[in-house]
């Protein structure tokens, strides 16, 4: 033994660097593991890999003519916009008010806040492509039943959000009006809301935003809008115009965003 | 005119927080409480307020038209609807952190009469164009008029101040309750906000806590002092240094020093 003090075994380097050295093989080892017991052969993508450059070739290049000459596109386009703006407007509408009823500042009863919480856990844990799928059969096929979907999908995803922030409330100014003799809703109104107000105006913005990419993919599966005009070129093999929606599309979300990110800055500036 | 009885309060633990609290406030007081954190002081104010259950006691309260309010009652239950019209006659002046930061300065005063208006209105259309100018009114007494559509998150804490005491004017209430509202301000401003409030007690009494006896002995017209739970002195505001060490150094435990403190209140 040296004079020198014992470094404490957890902090010891050589056994860190040991404890890390096992933890690499245990990861590669179960990827492996998955690998074999999913049949993924990774030889197989290099060796097939000229599939997927047929098909870009035949995507080369993109019919544009089709922006021009086909104006059914640019009501498709329009219709997937309209589907994610009325999913996220009234979903939002929707979350806020059982928000209200989940968080326990606000509700009236626990009975209707555990109810109203379970409501927003199984309707969170749904997919959108199930929730449309029963809908298809319920409402048609169509921009109607993906909105409705989109709908569901917000009040789900936001709603217990929403309660979270309202729990998160300072609850001083709202005992400062319950001393002046305002009632519980007035109490919401005025020193709730006002206080929840910022982070729910974010989270709608960012739900347009997830609610726009999602309409498109409802649209594949009969959703209406551009997704399914994409799904139309691909299934009667018409590459060049499957390139020329997909990149409408591409251009869709990042103007999209970029217009949302312009109101967000300027809502945001008017409150300072 | 605000009449406290036999307030007490007693944990499920057995401990005591308020023990048997009686006094008045009468029309023109300015009532100081004083006493040491913990002494029950905001149990008190909250007590009165409605906004803390009791064990035992009453607060009745009334101003010029005779009409009486209580919060408590003596048999221990006040139905909703009589406590709100009770509390709609508290100016509360909190500390500042009450308002709500993000509504404008106007709107933070004008949600004062909140319990005055009906709530379909509260909801749907909000505030008169009335009710606008009578809070500017109310501003403009606490020399804030400037600042009426100023993001309340904004201002400094004695500007916060300001406006809670306009708050609790715009609410026309018959009687004020300050829970420590200087507590937070540097000296200059502490002393701005008893200038504003020694007025406002001459038109509707107010019963205030406070940390600061020099400023108390300045401006309140009454000090009634607390220690743990029970009233200790109830008197005149002209305190010696020795009665306000009894007051804060918790010598008041012993039962003589009370004994002194009472004759001194009474003479």
């Amino acid at each position: 033994m040296s004079a020198s003090l014992a470094v404490p075994s957890n902090v010891l380097p050589s056994v860190r660097f040991r404890r890390r050295m096992a933890l690499l093989v245990v990861c590669c080892a179960s990827v492996a593991a998955f690998l074999i017991y999913l049949k993924v052969d990774p030889i197989e993508f290099f060796r097939d890999f000229h599939f997927v450059s047929d098909l870009i070739k035949q995507m080369m290049p993109p019919d544009l003519r089709l922006l021009w000459v086909k104006h059914g596109l640019w009501t498709s386009l329009l219709q997937t916009v309209a589907m994610a703006f009325f999913g996220t407007l009234i979903g939002s509408i929707i979350a806020v008010i059982l928000a209200l009823f989940a968080a326990g500042n606000t509700s009236p009863s626990w009975a209707l806040r555990l109810g109203v919480r379970t409501l927003l856990a199984v309707e969170r844990s749904t997919p959108n492509i199930v929730v449309l799928l029963v809908l298809l059969i319920a409402v048609g096929i169509g921009p109607f039943a993906a909105t409705l979907s989109l709908c569901i999908g917000t009040v789900g995803m936001f709603g217990k959000l929403f309660a979270d922030a309202i729990e998160q409330v300072d609850p001083l100014p709202g005992e400062a009006l319950i001393a002046a003799g305002a009632s519980r809703l007035q109490v919401i109104r005025y020193a709730t809301l006002p206080q929840v107000a910022p982070s729910v105006v974010a989270n709608v913005f960012y739900a347009f935003d997830v609610n726009l990419r999602l309409a498109v993919a409802l649209g594949i599966f009969g959703g209406g809008g551009i997704g399914f005009e994409l799904h139309l070129a691909q299934s009667v093999l018409r590459y060049k115009d499957m390139l020329a929606c997909v990149i409408l599309i591409l251009v869709l979300i990042n103007v999209m965003e970029r217009i949302a990110d312009a109101l967000r800055r300027r809502l945001f500036l008017q409150e300072v | 005119m605000l009449e406290v009885k036999g307030l007490s309060k007693r944990l499920p633990t057995g401990k005591t927080i308020l023990n048997d609290i009686s006094f008045r406030v009468d029309k023109g007081e300015f009532v100081a409480l004083l006493g040491a954190s913990g002494a029950g002081k905001s149990m008190t104010m909250r007590a009165i307020a409605g906004l803390t259950s009791v064990t035992a006691g009453e607060v009745v309260f009334s101003g010029e038209s005779g009409k009486c309010y209580t919060t408590i009652t003596a048999s221990g239950k006040t139905s909703g609807k009589d406590l709100r019209r009770a509390r709609r006659n508290i100016g509360v002046i909190f500390q500042g952190s009450n308002l709500v930061k993000r509504l404008p300065v106007l709107d933070n005063v004008m949600i004062g009469r909140l319990g005055r208006i009906h709530p379909l209105r509260s909801w749907l259309y909000g505030f008169t164009d009335q009710e606008a100018s009578e809070a500017m009114a109310a501003l403009e007494r606490v020399g804030m008029a400037g600042f009426a559509s100023r993001r309340t998150g904004s201002l400094s804490g004695g500007e916060v101040q300001r406006v809670a005491i306009a708050r609790a004017i715009f609410q026309r209430p018959l009687l004020y309750l300050a829970d420590e509202p200087v507590s937070s301000l540097d000296p200059k401003n502490a002393e701005a906000i008893m200038q504003l409030m020694q007025p406002l007690a001459r038109e509707h009494p107010i019963l205030g806590a406070f940390h600061q006896p020099g400023m108390v002995m300045h401006y309140c017209t009454r000090v009634i002092a607390l220690h743990k739970g029970s009233i200790i002195y109830n008197g005149a505001p002209n305190l010696s240094a020795k009665q306000l060490d009894e007051i804060y150094c918790g010598q008041a435990d012993r039962p003589e020093a009370t004994q002194e403190l009472t004759a001194a209140a009474e003479s």
